[in-house]
């Protein structure tokens, strides 16, 4: 085959791709939230699509942005939803002086690699890949696929499947038959119980609503229902019980029921 | 347009078909079967699966041929580790399969989606049932390690990567005492196992940009027609520190001691035997075949590698108390000693060097006594489990003479103390170091192995001669399934150090790599 | 400009990748990292397919979409159940709802 020249127009898509591009993964990595993180991957992937588009893969193009950031970005996304947006504590131990270090080893080693790679590939042609890269692109794939890697092609069903079981035995919590009560048997045994009604809340007096203190009864007793099993009750200081007429004043005084002027 | 179907030898693929068979239908008996008898025939399935993948890797021996499209070379080096993984796999199922010594009745937690600490959690703790998807995930893993190490074909050595990655990240998360930890190892475990697989990546991508092609035998062709340069060293360096992790050498190991502790102790046995041959197995073939010609670019690498292993794996490891850490340590200083073996590379592609068949040999010997080790820690449990502190091991040999000694037989053999296979293959690998001229490595080895010496003399000398500590962990008395493993790999250890000819000779005739 | 420049992007998206796994903590964000460095080898295989004119590169990239999604499901199911396990460990012990 012979020699394909880049034209204008792809060197113009890369010269405002490539920035977003860059710009995108450099914002993933800076974003303290995780949410812009990924919105900013998925600008990066969008445009390697692009780039795919214009170097003669339309269909891994179409791919890419169907598959990447359609559906794998968005599972991050979910799983960012699921897990709290703010879930920011580390699996990772920290280190100190880690970033610098990092930072330095990035630096020393896109130095190395990118100037190996573009001395290397200075003088390197374009081959091109003809009618396979434009309409025959999807027919060429096929034909390749299907026959030089085929076994790679096989291989990966076990690979999906260990990622259907994997997903399933982390996350498909099996219910035990009779493990689990249905909504009408459940409002039936509490109906049979002598206590349908909800359990009290805080009741008279109480300082508190917190689940840790119990529920005042008029009497100034606590209410034993309305304490969460499994949580120590906390004590808490009590409103001083009001005493005398001077505080209360009179009960006919209260409801209105007496000639004294008020 | 016409395609015209490759050409599979079903036959050269049988080992595979059996492994990956029997995993699909351990899926299906997962979705279909009785609850109640899931566990006997979930082992019985992955049992038949990978012995009938020993078997027909036996049947198949003398085979050589390049199947498949060429992305497949059955050869004499790759069905010797084939059959290895596949026997070593099998003992794994084993251990996995143990029901006696937990009082829970299972290393495995019985409903891994249930969050750990939770109320369900403790109450299920008791429960008999087992999450019996181990053993499809653990039976796919072993068949991507024997695709990885047939594979002719960077890409699907790339494929064969992650499907015996994937599985060993799920399960080592499945622990059914210490549940945190062995999440935590699981998480760390996938986070490094996937940066150091995006390596490997962007090495087959340069290698494949260097030459145009990704068969290792047309990658061979192309460097020595000296095409590439510069991108095919950078693109080989990324390449080998990909399979450097698998194979936990330093100074990519420092995922290894912390899920070698956290994982199920049977799952921590099968990772250490069996991903440490697949890796190898890799290695060599890569190193071998693709850039056998370029011996000058990788040697450097592999030389200093090998040398801060050994250093690192045999001084850290003196400093662990945790029994599980120090064997994890002991696995880097012998993947050390294992490159050291790699650098006697067969002066010409296919004539007989020794430092094939002394690695592969190393490689069978090495896995059957790690993977006894590790057996004998699955014995010896306190109140929450095993009691892996080094403490708590104190006079074993008075309340369990039998446990200690065959202890004692695992740690000398790691040692390589001589009438052991340990000793039998470090002689091997060692022979190939010095008669390729790498006798300066092989003298740091000697010396790396006179450390490490010590620290497994060390838990000998405290099983012996000191008294048992008041509240010490006691020593459970082994099902079937682990009698099986401490049998054969005692067994194994101890024939592989007496008489080592005919595998010695077996591994010699089969250090053959086609493609 | 020519096939060196997708190259060289493709490199320091790499890097940015890699670097971004050892600075970042979060656990989710750290595997984003991850699958920029595999998206930045997907186009320099696609580059070089184009550039030694030979349709395997493609291929390969399309081989890793495959790998990428099974381990993003693998992988997101890990650090969801991690995640899971942290926040119930303090709450869950008690049983809060009543009816």
């Amino acid at each position: 085959m012979t020699d394909v020249a880049i034209g204008t127009g792809e060197a113009v898509v890369f010269w405002i791709l490539g920035p977003v591009a860059l710009a995108g993964a450099l914002g993933m990595v800076f974003s303290r939230n995780a949410v812009h993180s990924a919105l900013w991957l998925v600008t990066t992937m969008l445009s390697l699509g692009v780039f795919y588009v214009v170097q003669s893969a339309p269909f891994l193009g179409a791919v890419q942005i169907i598959v990447y950031t359609g559906a794998i970005m968005i599972l991050f996304l979910f799983v960012l939803m699921l897990v709290g947006r703010d879930s920011s504590d580390s699996v990772v131990e920290t280190l100190r002086g880690q970033r610098v270090a990092a930072t330095v080893l990035g630096v020393g080693f896109a130095g190395l690699v990118g100037a190996g790679i573009a001395r290397a590939t200075r003088d390197t042609g374009i081959e091109g890949l003809g009618d396979a890269g434009g309409t025959g692109n999807i027919e060429t794939i096929a034909g390749v696929l299907f026959t030089r890697y085929l076994l790679a092609f096989e291989v990966t069903s076990a690979l999906l499947i260990t990622a259907a079981v994997g997903a399933m035995v982390l996350a498909h919590i099996e219910r035990e038959p009779g493990s689990r009560q249905t909504q009408k048997e459940l409002s039936r045994a509490r109906f049979l119980t002598d206590r349908p009604q909800t359990l009290p809340g805080p009741g008279v007096f109480a300082r508190a609503n917190s689940v840790a203190t119990g529920a005042l009864l008029p009497d100034g007793r606590t209410a034993e229902d309305s304490l969460a099993t499994g949580i120590e009750p906390r004590e808490v200081e009590q409103m001083p019980r009001p005493t005398g007429r001077a505080q209360l004043g009179s009960p006919d005084a209260a409801l209105g029921t007496t000639d004294e002027p008020r | 347009m016409t395609i015209e179907a490759p050409d599979l030898s079903l036959a050269a693929l049988a080992p595979l078909l059996f492994v990956f068979g029997a995993a699909c239908i351990g899926v299906l008996v997962e979705a279909f079967g009785p609850r109640d008898s899931r566990h006997p025939v979930q082992v019985a399935v992955a049992l038949v699966g990978t012995l009938g993948g020993l078997v027909t890797t036996v049947l198949l021996a003398g085979t050589r041929e390049v199947t498949a499209g060429g992305a497949l070379a059955v050869d004499g080096a790759g069905l010797f580790l084939q059959a290895t993984i596949a026997g070593l796999g099998a003992l794994s199922l084993l251990l996995f399969a143990e029901r006696n010594l937990d009082p829970a009745r299972s290393a495995f937690v019985v409903s891994a989606a249930v969050p750990a600490g939770s109320v369900r959690d403790r109450e299920l703790l008791t429960v008999q049932r087992v999450q019996t998807e181990v053993y499809p995930l653990a039976t796919f893993a072993i068949g991507g390690m024997m695709l990885f190490v047939t594979a002719n074909d960077l890409l699907v050595m790339f494929v064969a990567l992650e499907v015996l990655s994937l599985p060993l990240y799920l399960i080592s998360g499945l622990a059914r005492r210490r549940r945190l930890l062995s999440q935590e190892a699981a998480v760390k475990y996938f986070l490094l196992g996937s940066f150091a697989s995006a390596f490997f990546l962007y090495g087959v991508a340069l290698v494949y940009g260097a030459t145009g092609t990704v068969r290792l035998a047309g990658v061979r062709e192309a460097v020595a027609g000296a095409e590439g340069g510069t991108l095919v060293v950078l693109g080989l360096a990324l390449l080998v520190v990909g399979l450097l992790f698998k194979a936990s050498v330093a100074p990519f190991h420092t995922w290894t001691p912390d899920v070698y502790q956290g994982a199920p102790t049977p799952v921590t046995a099968f990772m250490a035997a069996c991903t440490k041959v697949a890796a190898f197995g890799a290695i060599l073939r890569l190193l071998y075949v693709a850039f056998g010609t370029e011996e000058w670019t990788w040697r450097p690498l592999v030389y200093g590698v090998a040398i801060v292993s050994m250093v690192i794996g045999a001084v850290l490891g003196l400093t662990q108390t945790d029994l599980k850490r120090m064997l994890a340590y002991s696995s880097v200083a012998h993947a050390g000693f294992l490159l050291t073996g790699v650098l006697g590379l067969p002066a010409t592609g296919d004539a007989a060097g020794s430092g094939l068949p002394a690695v592969m040999f190393y490689l069978l010997a090495y896995g059957l006594t790690t993977l006894g080790a590790f057996a004998v820690l699955t014995l010896v449990r306190s109140g929450e489990g095993e009691a892996t502190h080094l403490s708590q091991w104190a006079g074993l040999a008075q309340r369990s003479p039998l446990t200690a000694a065959v202890m004692s037989l695992f740690l000398l053999a790691l040692a390589g103390i001589p009438l052991t296979s340990g000793f039998t293959g470090k002689f091997a690998v060692f022979r190939a170091a010095i008669e390729d001229g790498a006798w300066p490595l092989a003298l740091v080895a000697l010396l790396a192995s006179a450390v490490a010496a010590f620290f497994y003399l060390r838990v000998i000398v405290l099983m012996y001669f000191s008294e048992p500590a008041v509240d010490g962990p006691t020593v459970g008395v082994p099902g079937l399934p682990t009698t099986i493993v401490l049998a054969v790999t005692a067994a194994a250890t101890l024939l592989l150090g007496i008489v080592p000819g005919a595998v010695l000779g077996l591994a010699d005739r089969a250090a053959i790599f086609v493609g | 400009m020519s096939v060196t420049h997708y190259l060289v992007l493709a490199a320091i998206l790499f890097t940015i990748g890699a670097v971004g796994v050892l600075v970042r903590r979060n656990a989710i964000v750290v595997f984003m990292c991850i699958e920029l460095m595999l998206n930045s080898v997907n186009l320099t295989l696609v580059t070089f397919a184009r550039a030694t004119g030979t349709i395997d590169g493609q291929i390969m990239a399309f081989f890793v979409m495959v790998v990428a999604a099974a381990e993003v499901v693998v992988g997101l199911a890990i650090i969801m159940s991690i995640y899971r396990t942290r926040r119930s460990a303090s709450v869950d012990d008690a049983n809060l709802l009543k009816y």
